[in-house]
């Protein structure tokens, strides 16, 4: 349990954090949709952190999250090949962030079966491949996605519970602790999962491969079921942004988001539990800090710089840098003489 | 038959280019296993050099090529000295990230220095296409696939022709006894970081007057880099060049006959299968250890 | 962790604070065009017209007392980024009124935002019917409908002698729009729609659609797009060796630039336009257009930007005469006076009528539109 108190803390800060902001909307959107790419970093840790498996197409998940849940909440009426149309009437938000969860996992089960044909720099540029397919697709099958037009008037969510009434989520307010409490649910199955026998399994494997299956971890199903669970969180964030925005285009599947997200996990320390929310916290708000600095592409070019600079001063990423500094310090306090042991969180 | 001819002319011109782009990475890709994400920030500011030297330096046309290639590799040289020198020996993500953060400052890097708008770069060559019977062709995109193949031809003779193509070669079966052997292979890397690097820019100088000139222009070259890559097998200086030309088909025929808008979703579609079905790609004949 | 997580947003209301106490000296208008993407050309030249626009009201002493502050944003020729601009521009800018975005599906993304946070827009360019007929009572726009675009141009079918007319269009609402409302006017006449294809906003290369096009039996090619992918085109069809009638809608094509570009694969093509800075005596404010002419060449910029900046200039005129006439410079104010603008602006009469569902019109000004051609490398207003 104390394990745990630094992020009981951040959850603590981040519940805290509106009120702090006197509620301004501005600060509020910038925190709901960083909230949003955080979840989906924090998925895309567990396979590029702990699993070891470089996958650059993880924005393809988001995005089919956020087209499934808004087609499903919208409606859709479509000719298929064959002259067979498809009519869907428009369901609940909440029934679309289901689905969309649902389709995700099923995708990630694909991707999980097929990295364990394929590896290394060839799985990275596969993924990448498939992400700009699925974006390519939602491009131009206009009748379904709507295109470049953008599928617009995407409803909010709805929670209805028994006895209380249903509440439409409109206020930033209201969505940004829906998007705290499912990012709370997200790192908390995720640090249950890596704690466990399979999390001992994911981690086997990334370290020494051979030695796993040697003592006969399954590499496929345990590849397979990181990428569902990675997959389908992926998912879930898409639809919390989708519901959010209330508008998706096509330029969701951008391989510039998933550069972002690589930058949050990598750069907060990927195969950390808390890496990946201090990197989506720190890259996602310092556009934000910056705004009113410097225009947009010298923004960017310190992204990239900052990015660089990561790699040669802290190449596990800010979270374990930051634990190395304080141990060496707690070390270097200590009175007698000790070899400093490393701590890794 | 004349709109199939007509493709298939189109498929040589810009398959040339690609190739060249698929030379340029498997290069790089195969003798430092470096997945090099600045490959198309190379293209971006090869077509940039070209754009200044023609308009700001007004230098002809036929000058500009070699001063844009040249540019590509000097920049190579200086990232791979200044970024991938001191990370020899870094895993792979590390690499990875540090080429994506380089990427990403040049791509900015052009946005700020030349604004969004678009930039079209003028030529010598007439308007009025050259009519082969049925097909016609223009003066503009000719020169491209001439010049195309002439880089390919040196490429083709340096590596296979020359000490350094020999060093490389060598680097590229086995670095540890190339390095026993006497070769300099961190000179090696620098060059064919900056081999590698100076393609990519050739095939943005020369594809650059044929469309319009943006600092965006590089992701989607980079993502077709890549299918090339695939295609031909990692390190396969042949495969790539095939690897273009097949791209190139697959977009036209693709585009004419089954739907315009997914013509650039051909290259991912082939990696995709390519992958799925003969991992080590079409040509590879002999596959890397580890 | 907590200490670093307050200071950022901390600095950042200072920040906000310290704008917010410029803010009481000045008036903002917030600017929201493309200036990188696609239409980065287009978005760019109505900056600079508006830029325009608000140096001479500043010059004059400005509005209500105070002083013209454009917050231009960039969004990037995207919905969803032009969605997040408005948001920025209102919440964090604070914003009273804006003016864009340019494109139809950019303005559509738009115009939710005015609806929440109850702030008027001045739409300048796009031609989307639905932006008037979606009752969004937060929009005003001086541009054509597609609709009137065609109906302008109905007359001129005849003595063109169209028979048979094949459509070229952007694949987003503005080029859809076009090829619909101009066909459903073509159709009318009894003249024949052909083929009807399509490219995306970002494609450099069209050769597919242009071999089918080459293909077809049509006498005339109608093209709805931006100047860049105009020029493209051009060029393409020379090489293809692609002969037909070419008339282009939209009235972003900047004809100076594609005769600069496309050279003599220019020639005889036919363009839509809303203004006419070739013939500044046959606009409806001759001394208004060689004001902005004179000061667009003064500060440096390319001719050709004058028949897409002037709805730049004239965007801000009408936002500058809106708050004028609403008295106060707060986002309700500024949407009922829009309702009382009447002036020449630079093509024609900017007056706003209600467009759209009873009890949420939207405001629509009827500005003229204009047939060019270009010949022997000139812009030339044919005699038909």
């Amino acid at each position: 349990m104390i394990r745990h108190i630094p992020a009981l803390a951040l959850l603590a800060a981040l519940a805290a954090l509106p009120f702090a902001l006197g509620q301004n909307p501005y600060l509020l959107n910038a925190l709901i949709t960083t909230g949003i790419v955080t979840i989906a970093a924090m998925s895309l840790n567990l396979l590029l952190g702990f699993t070891g498996q470089l996958s650059l197409g993880h924005i393809a998940f988001f995005g089919i999250g956020a087209y499934v849940s808004a087609l499903t909440s919208l409606g859709f009426d479509v000719e298929l090949v064959g002259g067979l149309r498809v009519v869907h009437e428009p369901w609940p938000p909440v029934v679309g962030f289901l689905l969309a969860v649902l389709a995700t996992a099923a995708c990630g089960y694909l991707v999980g079966r097929l990295s364990f044909r394929v590896r290394g720099a060839y799985f990275v540029i596969v993924t990448i491949s498939f992400a700009e397919v699925v974006r390519l697709v939602a491009l131009n099958w206009v009748e379904l996605t709507q295109g470049p037009l953008a599928l617009t008037g995407i409803p909010p969510f709805s929670l209805g519970l028994p006895g209380l009434g249903t509440t439409t989520l409109r206020t930033k307010l209201q969505n940004y602790y829906l998007v705290l409490v499912v990012g709370t649910l997200c790192y908390a199955l995720i640090a249950r999962l890596v704690a466990s026998r399979f999390g001992r399994a994911m981690r086997g494997l990334k370290e020494n491969e051979s030695l796993a299956l040697s003592v006969g971890i399954n590499a496929t199903r345990t590849l397979t079921v990181a990428a569902v669970i990675s997959a389908a969180m992926a998912g879930a964030a898409g639809s919390l942004y989708a519901h959010y925005l209330r508008i998706i285009d096509p330029d969701v599947f951008l391989f510039s988001t998933t550069v972002t997200m690589v930058i949050m996990v990598v750069g907060g320390g990927k195969g950390t539990l808390l890496g990946p929310i201090v990197g989506g916290l720190i890259f996602g708000l310092l556009p934000v800090a910056l705004r009113p600095v410097m225009v947009p592409e010298a923004q960017w070019m310190v992204f990239g710089l900052v990015l660089i600079a990561i790699q040669f001063v802290m190449p596990k990423g800010i979270v374990p840098g930051v634990a190395r500094l304080v141990t060496r310090r707690r070390a270097s306090a200590a009175t007698a003489p000790r070899i400093p042991m490393e701590v890794r969180p | 038959m004349p709109e199939f001819l007509q493709h298939l002319l189109n498929t040589l011109i810009l398959g040339g280019t690609y190739a060249l782009l698929g030379i340029g990475l498997t290069l790089i890709f195969g003798i430092m296993n470096v997945v090099n994400f600045t490959h198309g920030a190379l293209y971006t500011v090869g077509a940039y050099v070209m754009y200044l030297a023609v308009t700001a330096l007004g230098l002809s046309f036929f000058a500009a090529l070699p001063t844009a290639i040249l540019g590509g590799l000097l920049l190579g040289a200086i990232l791979d000295l200044v970024l991938l020198r001191p990370l020899r020996g870094a895993d792979m993500d590390t690499t990875m990230l540090v080429m994506i953060g380089a990427g990403i400052v040049l791509q900015s890097g052009t946005l700020w220095l030349f604004g969004g708008v678009a930039k079209s770069i003028p030529t010598p060559f007439p308007d009025a296409p050259l009519q082969l019977g049925p097909v016609s062709v223009s003066w503009l995109r000719l020169f491209v696939l001439g010049a195309a193949l002439v880089l390919i031809g040196l490429t083709y003779g340096l590596i296979n022709r020359t000490r350094l193509g020999l060093a490389m070669r060598a680097t590229f079966q086995d670095h540890d006894t190339a390095s026993l052997m006497g070769v300099n292979v961190r000179l090696i890397y620098t060059a064919t970081f900056a081999l590698g690097s100076s393609l990519a820019a050739a095939a943005g100088a020369l594809l650059g007057p044929v469309y319009v000139v943006f600092p965006q222009m590089g992701g989607m070259a980079e993502l077709k880099a890549f299918a090339i890559v695939i295609l031909g097998g990692l390190g396969n200086i042949t495969g790539a060049a095939i690897g273009g030309f097949i791209l190139a088909l697959a977009e036209e025929l693709g585009a004419g006959y089954i739907s315009s808008g997914y013509r650039d979703a051909m290259g991912f579609l082939i990696i995709i299968a390519v992958l799925v079905f003969k991992p080590t790609g079409l040509f590879a004949k002999a596959e890397r250890i580890g | 962790m907590t200490r670093s997580l307050t200071r950022l947003p901390a600095l950042t209301v200072a920040f906000m604070l310290l704008s917010g106490v410029a803010q009481a000296q000045t008036i903002r208008i917030g600017v929201n065009e493309p200036l990188t993407g696609p239409f980065a050309a287009s978005g760019t030249y109505v900056v600079n017209g508006a830029k325009i626009a608000a140096d001479e009201i500043n010059a004059r002493g400005g509005v209500l007392g105070k002083k013209l502050e454009l917050v231009i944003e960039d969004n990037k020729s995207n919905p969803t980024e032009a969605a997040a601009v408005a948001e920025k521009l209102i919440t964090s800018d604070k914003t009273p009124v804006l003016m864009g975005a340019w494109g139809s599906s950019l303005t559509l993304a738009v115009m939710p935002k005015l609806a929440d946070y109850e702030t008027a827009m001045l739409v300048e360019t796009s031609s989307s019917g639905k932006i008037t007929t979606s009752g969004n009572p937060f929009v005003f726009r001086i541009s054509p409908p597609s609709a009137l675009e065609a109906e302008a141009f109905s007359p001129m079918v005849e003595k063109l002698g169209l028979k048979k007319v094949d459509f070229l269009a952007i694949n987003n609402d503005w080029g859809r729009g076009a090829a619909a409302d101009f066909g459903k006017m073509l159709k009318g006449k009894g003249v024949t729609v052909g083929l009807v294809e399509t490219m995306d906003q970002g494609a450099q290369d069209m050769s597919a659609q242009l071999s089918k096009l080459k293909g077809s039996d049509a006498d005339t090619l109608m093209i709805t797009a931006a100047v860049d992918q105009l020029t493209l085109l051009f060029k393409q069809m020379a090489a293809l060796g692609l002969k037909k009638r070419i008339i282009t809608t939209g009235g972003s094509q900047n004809p100076d630039q594609i005769i600069a570009q496309a050279g003599t694969a220019a020639e005889g093509t036919m363009h839509l336009t809303t203004f006419l800075p070739w013939y500044p005596e046959k606009t409806p404010n001759p001394a208004a257009t060689a004001y902005f002419i004179t000061e667009w060449k003064k500060r440096g910029f390319e001719f050709a930007g004058v028949t897409e900046s002037f709805r730049g200039y004239d965007g801000i005129r009408a936002i500058a005469a809106a708050i004028e006439k609403g008295g106060a410079a707060d986002a309700a104010s500024i949407r009922k006076g829009f309702w009382s603008v009447d002036f020449t602006g630079l093509n024609g009469p900017i007056r706003f009528a209600k467009a759209g569902p009873s009890g949420s019109e939207s405001g629509q000004s009827k500005p003229d539109v204009y047939l060019v051609k270009i010949e022997a490398g000139k812009i030339v207003v044919p005699t038909l």
